[in-house]
């Protein structure tokens, strides 16, 4: 099956971030697809290509990236939610005369109806919230 | 059937009753993170009315220093476990 998750928390604050790639890694190797992670609320946090956890404890950015590369899996982020936490692309800082960015690929900026699509084009969807 | 996936305690929140309440006839619920508080007596009282539709998630109940003190009412799950349960429901709805 195709599944997709919705992560509302944000990482190392609330186990939300933790519960989901635990769930992506089981889903995985139960023969499931993970075809889209979609940050929203303080769930965005997990898109700052900035973050730089100790060397000694789960690197969160990192582990949604491997997921990307292995799965193909589209990590999108609600651009509304993300743009007011100072969660910006390259594109969007330029435009808010900004400088530097803290979303990168393969991490995308997108809109809430992507979330509604993700419905209909996924076969389960859960969400893990704080 | 749906599967409820709730992650707060009764002790600390009205969510689990909420829960509760919208429940089905035939949905499942799964305790996860804090919400495995709910697994021990006497709060795993509070779900005496789902009993055998009722599990736990395994991994969060033993990061809290509770594997074994759980009401024999629980079913345990791992997270492949949750994902089996999540294949098995047509749609899931968390609480929070």
């Amino acid at each position: 099956m195709k599944y997709a998750l919705l992560v509302q928390g944000a990482p190392y604050s609330q186990q939300a971030s933790h519960s989901a790639l635990r769930f992506a890694s089981a889903l995985i190797a139960r023969g499931h697809t993970l075809g889209t992670v979609f940050f929203y609320h303080d769930g965005v946090y997990n898109a700052s290509r900035l973050a730089t956890p100790p060397q000694d404890e789960p690197n969160l950015v990192e582990a949604w990236r491997r997921l990307h590369q292995e799965q193909g899996t589209s990590l999108l982020v609600c651009i509304a939610a993300a743009l007011r936490r100072g969660i910006i692309d390259e594109r969007e800082a330029r435009r808010h005369g900004k400088e530097g960015h803290a979303v990168e690929s393969p991490f995308e900026l997108t809109g809430l109806g992507q979330l509604i699509d993700v419905h209909t084009t996924h076969d389960r969807l859960v969400t893990f919230s704080p | 059937m749906l599967l409820h996936i709730l992650n707060r305690s009764p002790a600390s929140s009205r969510v689990p009753f909420d829960a509760l309440r919208a429940m089905g006839d035939n949905d499942r619920l799964l305790l996860l993170e804090d919400g495995v508080y709910g697994a021990v007596a006497p709060l795993a009282e509070t779900f005496a009315s789902i009993r055998g539709r009722i599990f736990v998630l395994k991994e969060d109940l033993v990061s809290r220093g509770l594997e074994h003190r759980q009401a024999e009412t629980m079913e345990l799950v791992d997270m492949q476990g949750f994902v089996a349960l999540t294949e098995q429901a047509t749609q899931t709805v968390s609480w929070y």
